[in-house]
């Protein structure tokens, strides 16, 4: 990335920090906020599904874990708040190193339907033992924010927003993100050529899991209240993956361009389809795969590249033809 | 008395399980011939369920007969949806198919959710106030019995379908090579056309064979795409003499689970093994070794 691109990410994050200084609506701040918090997933997401290409559809056990940690080490336990966030993320990597440990010995479907699987068992697990999670009827969660409360979630969602951005392009210049891209574009090839496969997709999905639980934390935050079918179905899972493949897996501004158009696309037809809201989901993903399988970002910037080239090649002609 | 229930719990289990191994055999064909995990095959399940409903509301006729109008017609659909939307990312990355499927599912259960509502709803038919008895302490319910009893019959059809006919000889065909199939002059689009076209039946009719004993809502579909994935991969992936096992296998442990442990950990049950299968022994229980 240019030293233009980095200055103009910064003048947009300090722009968004601005915002609820202009725009005070709570529902405006609160369709922002899931603006935001759904551009950081599918950042996250984006290490495991963009970069390192498995296709994960069990986020929502991250997710999950990050809300009931907080709900339940910071309600049943009474940890503060803040340090039951911490603990929610250490069990979201639990379960990361317990997930990855098994699935990424396996490949293609078969990974996607095990990620499915152990998020499915953690929501039954949620929702079968009511002495300990409240069951379906939910539980508690304690506030992280205090005073003007949507403009607080608001400015995390946007500093969580940030951060994942940041871990991607570090993470996507360093020596790791390459070993991650070897091992998108041909798992064997890797293997030979010395890159430990099953580590560094591991630690991809460590830090996604991580950065995935704090969201769920804020999440459930917000609403002070959280239930299995919320916040650990497969719902969640699919979301945060269209989130990023909308916008272009495997880059870095996609999934921020994906949550934009999937939130707001999502927020015009609520009032349209009521409950059958899930509709538009459906509808995009099948325009995606049929006509933009790189998404928004990644097919603006494939047109950019070749245009490029061939104006490249217009110019070398020319300098061939000047001689 | 305690043998008693778990060899009712036995018997009710296997009646469920026919029709989950139809559901399963239907998938394990699709993916044999197309590699394509179809996720959305409990959304047409959920369609073959909602097309016998409306048939049933509008004609009065017994579902019994009308479950072979929705297969037709799931037929029709799979067969369109083949042409119109999976031959088109043909060869594309699995990545793209199953999100593919993924979005088809979406449409199909949310699609129904816009024009039939969200509510519950249940056929009466007389044959619902049946029991058939077994000595004293046996007894099962008529109509899963007879649904049994058909799912038993197309389950050998499907069978007989894919080992003896020429487009069944075409699809293992495709199934152990796909590079090899097409230079033996079979024409890989129809037959996996068909294929897909006849797995997405069979789980339309297992939807509509469901109907007299279920509810049906938009959404019930879902846990049936899942165990469908369980019991394909218990059974090796592309067998679908493995998946009808595997049917009558999911059938059984979820009713024991069901007897033993309470019916809200039936599907747990099914995720765990699942892992266990996947993480031990991924060909499968039933499986032979594949890379």
């Amino acid at each position: 990335m240019k030293r233009s691109h980095l200055m103009a990410a910064l003048v947009i994050f300090v722009l968004s920090l601005l915002v609820p200084l202009v725009v005070q609506t709570d529902y405006v701040l609160q369709v922002l906020f899931r603006i935001y918090l759904f551009a950081a997933l599918g950042l996250a997401w984006n290490l495991v599904g963009g970069y390192a290409g498995q296709l994960s559809l069990g986020h929502a056990a991250y997710f999950g874990a990050g809300a009931y940690g907080l709900a339940l080490f910071s309600g049943r336990l009474g940890v503060s708040p803040w340090i039951a966030v911490l603990m929610g993320m250490a069990v979201a990597l639990a379960c990361a190193l317990l997930i990855g440990g098994v699935s990424f010995r396996l490949r293609g479907p078969y990974f996607v339907l095990a990620t499915i699987a152990f998020a499915e068992v953690l929501r039954l697990i949620a929702k079968n033992l009511p002495e300990v999670t409240g069951g379906d009827v939910g539980v508690q969660v304690p506030a992280l924010f205090h005073g003007n409360v949507n403009r607080a979630f608001y400015w995390a969602a946007v500093v969580l927003t940030a951060l994942a951005f940041a871990t991607t392009l570090a993470i996507s210049r360093a020596r790791f993100g390459y070993y991650l891209l070897a091992i998108r574009e041909d798992e064997d090839t890797a293997l030979s050529v010395g890159i430990g496969a099953a580590r560094n997709k591991l630690a991809a999905l460590l830090v996604s899991a991580a950065l995935t639980a704090l969201a769920g934390a804020l999440y459930a935050s917000l609403f002070l209240y959280v239930v299995p079918d919320q916040v650990l179905s497969i719902d969640v899972s699919n979301e945060i993956a269209i989130v990023a493949m909308l916008g272009g897996a495997g880059t870095a501004l996609g999934p921020i361009v994906g949550s934009v158009v999937l939130e707001s696309a999502s927020e015009m037809f609520k009032n349209i389809f009521k409950e059958a809201h899930l509709l538009i989901y459906g509808v995009l993903l099948v325009l995606v795969v049929l006509f933009l399988p790189e998404g928004i970002i990644g097919t603006i910037s494939a047109f950019l590249r070749r245009r490029a080239m061939f104006g490249g090649i217009q110019a070398s002609a020319k300098d061939v033809a000047g001689d | 008395m305690d043998f008693y229930a778990a060899l009712q719990a036995v018997i009710n289990g296997l009646l469920t399980g026919a029709l989950y191994a139809l559901v399963g055999m239907g998938l394990a064909l699709i993916f044999g011939v197309m590699r394509i995990v179809n996720f959305a095959h409990g959304a047409f399940m959920m369609l073959g369920m909602y097309a016998t409903y409306v048939l049933f509301t509008r004609t009065d006729l017994s579902p019994y007969i009308l479950f072979i109008l929705a297969g037709i017609l799931l037929f029709a659909i799979g067969y369109a949806i083949y042409f119109g939307l999976l031959r088109p990312i043909h060869g594309k990355s699995d990545f793209m198919q199953i999100l593919l499927t993924l979005g088809i599912g979406l449409i199909a259960t949310d699609g129904v959710l816009l024009v039939f509502g969200a509510d519950y709803h249940q056929i009466n038919i007389s044959l619902l106030e049946k029991n058939l008895h077994f000595g004293q302490h046996i007894s099962v319910n008529a109509p899963w019995v007879v649904s049994f009893g058909i799912a038993v019959v197309l389950a050998l059809a499907l069978y007989y379908f894919v080992m003896r006919t020429m487009t069944g000889r075409a699809a293992r065909a495709i199934a152990q090579n796909r590079y090899a199939a097409p230079l033996m002059g079979i024409n890989v689009f129809r037959v996996q056309a068909i294929s897909f076209a006849v797995g997405i039946a069979a789980a339309g009719i297992a939807g509509g064979l469901l109907l007299p004993v279920f509810y049906i809502y938009p959404q019930v579909g879902d846990q049936f795409t899942l165990k469908a994935f369980v019991m394909v991969v218990l059974g090796g992936m592309e067998s679908i003499v493995g998946a009808a096992l595997a049917g009558l296998v999911l059938g059984v442990v979820e009713s024991l689970t069901s007897l033993y442990w309470g019916n809200e950990w039936a599907l747990a049950v099914d995720f765990v093994i699942f892992l266990l299968v996947l993480s031990l022994k991924p060909s499968g229980i039933f499986g032979r070794q594949r890379a």
